[in-house]
């Protein structure tokens, strides 16, 4: 038939040429593989094949239950760093701003203005009660609150009687009760203003604790010599009381602009800080287990034990670690906490966080306070997960701000009405 | 004593009998000595245990004559055999170091007096429980709380909101959730109870403002003195946790009922007597009346007393006997406070009404007591009352794994049997005098 009629040489496959234009725009046929794709071994003796045990790995922890999570995470024990969050070491807080990513702002997020010093004398005679209130507590609520201090601060260093404290167990013994007195009794007066507080928890004495790994080591000796291993930190915190809420407190800025902080980074070994390795279970743990309604942290309380007292401090002339020491202490109990909040949500290094989780703290040793805010925006901090991650933790912090001068013949002398009104700007942070 | 010494003493047993030993120390001992009727105890453990036990020696009494002075070798500065022994008097330092310092025997001390006290303090354990407290505090016992401090929990103004459900989150926190391994113990669970159950109560400060009145201070020390018939008593030691309230509680009975105990009897528990059990000192401080706080203290009333029987390890109450030391401990602040107020020994106007709560982290007692009365020595007249409510239970179980017994669950995991009644008990005490 072709050699009677003109076709030409070739047969084209769309004849005539216009029949398959109602085909042009579709998209090609998606043909079926005929064979399953190529992937590693999974039993093998090969870098590839430890790969694809290790994606498994990660893929089962993803699809289980939070609880499963966890226990998956936590299952292997191996050597690890225990981190101390009141430790002697000298600029602990560089080390642990390294170890957990954070980077460290001086001062407090807008969000909590400290109004600059002025003299009693001078507030009483401005009829404008601006310096004097905080949003959300009245006047009227604000003496009521300085009263209460006043009256917590004289019952534990005037009022009691019959109490000689023991040797280096001072703090313990009066400073803790007058702190365990103040959190209650102010989150309670408080309670009216901020409406978290009536279904939040308070834990007194709790645990915290938190494993995360960070950063690798060559191993330098054994079997396994030569090969890289991720390094593994523990922290277990105990903090002289916290309050625990049902719903997060919001961020203090976003994800986005936590890229542009710098961390400091410290290329020595953890040894040398000393740190110490040791074997043990590894904890992740807010203060209460996954079944709390009250997961979410909103304020710890620390408590300076005397070892680490300003006054010892500086009769050792160490006076410049005393901020040092409240850094590090504050850095690492709230990177704890909120990555335990954090795993108790689901999040963990290979599935990071989607919102920033915030927790404040309190430290003091009975005169001196200092507030500090902390911002966790990423718990990828592992070799695999860190290498393309933009996000950095933030700590906000003040230095130590004293809260009166002295006690004496029954009258709290010089009690500063900034450090109150911070304490409860701290205390009524909600929705 | 440790376990090895004990092992120890237990194999060396057959070594020596306790027999033979006895009779060895009857023929040895002469009439000089004591009777050593009593084996004398090895407790070394490295020592060999199968050595002869030498009988005690009393050193032989030296006499002074002042005609005859014995010759001694104390200037020869060695032993020679016919001299006798130097005299040394006692050596006492010239300075004072506490490191080394021996306590005068108790009639030299400063604070001795012949009339011997009995102390109460947070250790005892009174045999006859509560019947004793009540001898002891002239009080009249009625079995329940009174119907008006229950009719305030059951005012729903009164009560916390989803309450029965977040009294069982408090529950469960204390039981399961506060610690990373399976259970907290004992000791911890049932003071987090208690600081759980107090924070419940505490967030109705919001609708009720009374509530801010009251402050909680830990150990501080109780001490009260009183009369009763001959004998002097005292009540000495740490409260437990204390609620103090600036304005003082309302009383709970009227007059009349007050004026009716005078007509009810104490029971008395011949042949046992009301001090047993009690502390006997010769030294001591009369006229002992401290609270624990200065004067001029801003909540001097005091509200309820909160005691854990897990608190001192070392003391291990029965339940009667806690029941015992609570109404014991209760009293005494009364106590304090009304002789601070009224001064001693009289019937008065206005009664003063104390409340406490005891618990093993399951169990709870609560009580009301009301001082009518200081004047304790006789026993007639008008007397104390208390509202005791023993042994309510919070809930039956609480287990971390379930109960199986020939393949059926008797007891579920987790929290089972909750009750209630005790909770809202718990918070018409607390919320008695703010309301």
């Amino acid at each position: 038939m072709a050699a009677r009629t003109r076709l030409p040489l070739l047969f084209p496959k769309n004849l005539p040429p216009f029949r398959n234009q109602r085909l042009a725009h579709t998209e090609a046929a998606v043909k079926e593989p005929a064979y399953p794709p190529i992937i590693p071994s999974l039993t093998a003796k090969s870098k590839s094949a430890r790969g694809r045990q290790v994606d498994e790995q990660v893929q089962k922890i993803c699809a289980s239950p939070v609880e499963e999570k966890i226990s998956l995470i936590t299952r292997i024990q191996r050597m690890k760093f225990v981190v101390y969050p009141q430790t002697f070491a000298r600029n602990a807080d560089t080390w642990y701003q390294h170890f957990t990513k954070t980077a460290y702002i001086p001062g407090l997020p807008e969000k909590y203005t400290l109004s600059p010093e002025r003299d009693t004398g001078g507030e009483e005679e401005q009829p404008a009660a601006a310096q004097t209130t905080v949003p959300g507590v009245g006047h009227d609520g604000f003496t009521e609150i300085r009263s209460l201090v006043t009256r917590v601060i004289l019952q534990e260093h005037w009022q009691l009687r019959n109490r000689a404290p023991f040797l280096y167990r001072k703090q313990e013994q009066t400073v803790g009760p007058f702190l365990r007195n103040l959190v209650t009794g102010l989150s309670f007066s408080l309670a009216k203003y901020n409406p978290l507080f009536l279904s939040s928890s308070l834990d007194i004495d709790p645990n915290v604790h938190f494993y995360w790994r960070r950063g690798q080591t060559i191993i330098p000796k054994g079997h396994r010599r030569g090969r890289q291993e991720p390094t593994r930190f523990q922290i277990d915190d105990r903090p002289n009381s916290q309050i625990r809420i049902t719903e997060q407190l919001p961020q203090f800025i976003s994800l986005e602009d936590s890229y542009a902080a710098e961390v400091q980074e410290v290329t020595l070994s953890p040894s040398v800080m000393p740190l110490f390795r040791r074997q043990y279970d590894n904890n992740m743990f807010t203060g209460a287990k996954l079944p709390d309604p009250a997961c979410y942290g909103h304020t710890q309380f620390h408590l300076v034990p005397d070892r680490y007292h300003r006054d010892r401090m500086a009769r050792l002339q160490q006076s410049d670690q005393v901020e040092v020491f409240l850094r590090a202490n504050a850095l690492t109990s709230l990177f704890a906490w909120t990555g335990a909040q954090a795993m108790y949500q689901g999040f963990w290094n290979h599935e990071d966080v989607t919102r920033p989780f915030v927790s404040q703290a309190v430290i003091t040793d009975g005169k001196f306070f200092s507030f500090f805010c902390y911002q966790l925006n990423t718990v990828a901090l592992s070799v695999e997960t860190d290498a393309n991650n933009p996000r950095k933790n933030l700590l906000w912090g003040t230095e130590s701000l004293q809260l009166y001068d002295s006690v004496q013949d029954g009258e709290v002398v010089g009690l500063n009405d900034d450090v109150l009104k911070l304490l409860v700007q701290f205390l009524m942070n909600k929705q | 004593m440790f376990p090895e010494t004990a092992q120890c003493l237990k194999a060396a047993a057959p070594l020596f009998s306790q027999t033979v030993l006895l009779k060895d120390l009857s023929r040895l001992s002469t009439h000089g000595g004591g009777s050593h009727l009593q084996a004398r105890r090895h407790l070394s453990i490295s020592r060999c245990l199968t050595s002869k036990v030498r009988p005690v020696r009393t050193p032989r009494e030296r006499v002074e004559i002042p005609g005859l002075e014995a010759v001694t070798y104390g200037e020869k500065m060695h032993y020679v055999p016919g001299l006798s022994k130097p005299f040394h008097p006692q050596w006492e330092r010239s300075y004072k170091d506490p490191g080394h310092y021996r306590a005068p025997p108790a009639h030299e001390m400063p604070l001795f007096k012949d009339r011997s006290c009995f102390v109460f303090n947070q250790r005892t354990s009174a045999l006859e429980g509560v019947l004793q407290a009540l001898w002891l505090t002239k009080t009249k016992l009625i079995s329940s709380l009174p119907p008006q401090l229950l009719s305030l929990s059951e005012n729903p103004a009164n009560q916390i909101p989803d309450q029965d459900e977040r009294v069982q989150n408090a529950i469960k926190h204390a039981r399961f959730w506060d610690t990373t391994e399976e259970r907290p113990g004992k000791e911890r669970y049932s003071n987090t109870m208690m600081v759980n159950l107090l924070h419940l109560c505490a967030t109705l400060q919001s609708s009720h403002p009374a509530i801010g009145r009251r402050t909680q201070a830990e150990k501080c020390s109780l001490a009260t003195t009183w009369r009763r018939g001959e004998d002097l008593f005292q009540i000495r030691g740490q409260n437990g946790l204390l609620h103090t309230c600036m304005d003082p509680l309302p009383e709970v009975s009227g007059k009349q009922e007050v004026s009716d105990t005078a007509d009810h009897v104490l029971e008395t528990f011949y042949p046992v007597s009301p001090t047993i059990n009690l502390q006997k000192v010769n030294v001591y401080k009369e006229e002992m009346n401290c609270s624990g706080f200065r004067d001029d203290y801003p909540y001097p009333h005091a509200h309820t007393l909160f005691f854990l029987e897990g608190a001192d390890a070392n003391c291990k109450l029965r339940p009667d006997q806690f029941r015992a030391k609570m109404l014991m401990f209760t009293f005494g602040n009364a106590l304090v406070r009304a002789q601070k107020l009224y001064g001693p020994q009289r019937v008065l106007d206005r009664p003063v009404t104390v409340q406490a709560v005891g618990t093993n982290g399951r169990i709870f007692q609560f009580m009301v007591f009301q001082l009518n009365t200081t004047d304790l020595s006789g026993d007639d007249g008008i007397k104390n009352q208390v509202w005791l409510d023993e042994d309510v239970e919070l809930y039956d179980f609480a287990k971390v794994r379930p109960l199986i017994q020939r393949k059926q669950v008797k007891v579920p995991a987790g929290l089972a049997g909750y009750k209630p009644e005790a909770f809202s008990k718990f918070l018409s005490l607390y919320l008695h005098g703010a309301v």
